[in-house]
């Protein structure tokens, strides 16, 4: 009976350690964040702090000042999710119902050409030099 | 006594509930136009207008999904390191790629809008449609666009190249993943990117770069180019 509860006890104490690395790699990813939110402000430099934020913390990777595994656990949990964060603001477009209906060809021709363009002069210079493994 | 769909709770749910059917009908059906971001969209956008709520009211829920996109945006800074090894030896052809790329998405949509005799204040707003939402609309208040419109207009793209762009790319001869995940980041930002994860961990590493330098390229060059097209900025 002991035996059991002991066993069960471990198990939770295992489960809890994998809970606070979760927090704690949140915590340093929320804390680049509002390093590049904080750098953003200061310096009037027309770049938003979560781009920042994605630039320092490569850049502190790179540097060895924070180890992968201490914010990969929280890195990875967003990214299979990234998808759900964007639904959102997608939904926004209802509010531009109007302005569309009035310009919806024009923007249409202008989006859908360019994005095709850029899309596949991109794709055709990175796979003409990009070098194969 | 405050209706139900006032509350924050609503937007979660029904965002929640429109991916899971999105995604579990992305499971099923493998036609392009069963795209999750799409799908879920489309439900949502349709039950809001059936039962006539506002997006204001959707969105006191929506915020809080849309938030997570901050530290995404970060995560992909930890991706990318991840995967710098392997990018390393094709530095310089990811670079050129990415701004060729930048700067043809620039000049297309300029030549475009003047082209097909847009007013100037659709070209303020939609020069910087190919980068990511908050950069895109940091580019709009420079140029003196209209922000909304911007971020209508970037995620329309978005949405495009997550959908269609793989399947383009293929129809256009492209093979490699890698330069997939690049053009998708390019050219259709974070939500492309989204997409260039599905094809790959590495294809979205790619892209997750290619949003980011596109955006600070873009930054650095629209603006002048509006003046050089508009007048005055």
């Amino acid at each position: 009976m002991s035996h059991r509860s002991l066993k069960i006890n471990l198990k939770n104490k295992n489960a809890f350690k994998s809970g606070l690395k979760m927090l704690k790699a949140f915590l340093i990813l929320f804390i680049f964040l509002g390093l590049g939110e904080l750098i953003s402000s200061l310096i009037k430099i027309p770049l938003p702090g979560n781009i920042l934020g994605m630039i320092l913390i490569f850049t502190a990777l790179k540097l060895k000042l924070i180890k992968l595994e201490s914010v990969k656990p929280a890195a990875d949990t967003l990214l299979n999710y990234l998808i759900l964060f964007f639904i959102p603001f997608g939904v926004g477009l209802m509010s531009y119902f109007d302005f569309i209906k009035s310009y919806w060809l024009i923007l249409l021709v202008a989006a859908g050409v360019s994005t095709l363009i850029t899309l596949y002069v991109t794709a055709l210079i990175q796979q003409k030099f990009e070098k194969n493994d | 006594m405050t209706e139900l769909y006032m509350l924050p709770v609503f937007g979660i749910v029904i965002t929640l509930a429109a991916f899971i059917a999105a995604r579990a009908l992305r499971t099923k059906l493998k036609f392009v136009l069963f795209n999750p971001v799409l799908i879920a969209i489309s439900f949502i956008i349709l039950f809001l207008v059936l039962f006539d709520i506002s997006f204001d009211d959707y969105n006191k829920g929506g915020k809080y999904l849309s938030f997570f996109l901050g530290p995404s945006i970060v995560a992909l800074g930890v991706l990318f390191f991840e995967k710098y090894k392997l990018i390393k030896h094709n530095i310089y052809p990811f670079l050129l790629a990415v701004c060729c790329g930048g700067i043809i998405s620039v000049l297309s949509v300029s030549l475009l809008t003047i082209f097909l005799n847009a007013p100037d204040v659709i070209i303020k707003s939609i020069i910087s449609l190919s980068v990511t939402t908050p950069i895109a609309i940091e580019i709009t208040k420079i140029t003196q666009g209209i922000p909304a419109l911007t971020a209508g207009v970037v995620i329309a793209v978005g949405i495009f190249g997550n959908a269609f762009g793989p399947a383009f790319l293929k129809f256009s001869g492209i093979k490699s993943e890698t330069a997939m995940g690049t053009a998708l980041g390019t050219a259709a930002h974070g939500i492309g990117t989204a997409r260039a994860l599905e094809v790959g961990h590495l294809s979205g590493a790619y892209g997750g770069l290619a949003m980011c330098v596109n955006g600070i390229l873009t930054t650095l060059i629209a603006p002048y180019v509006v003046i050089l097209i508009v007048g005055s900025a």
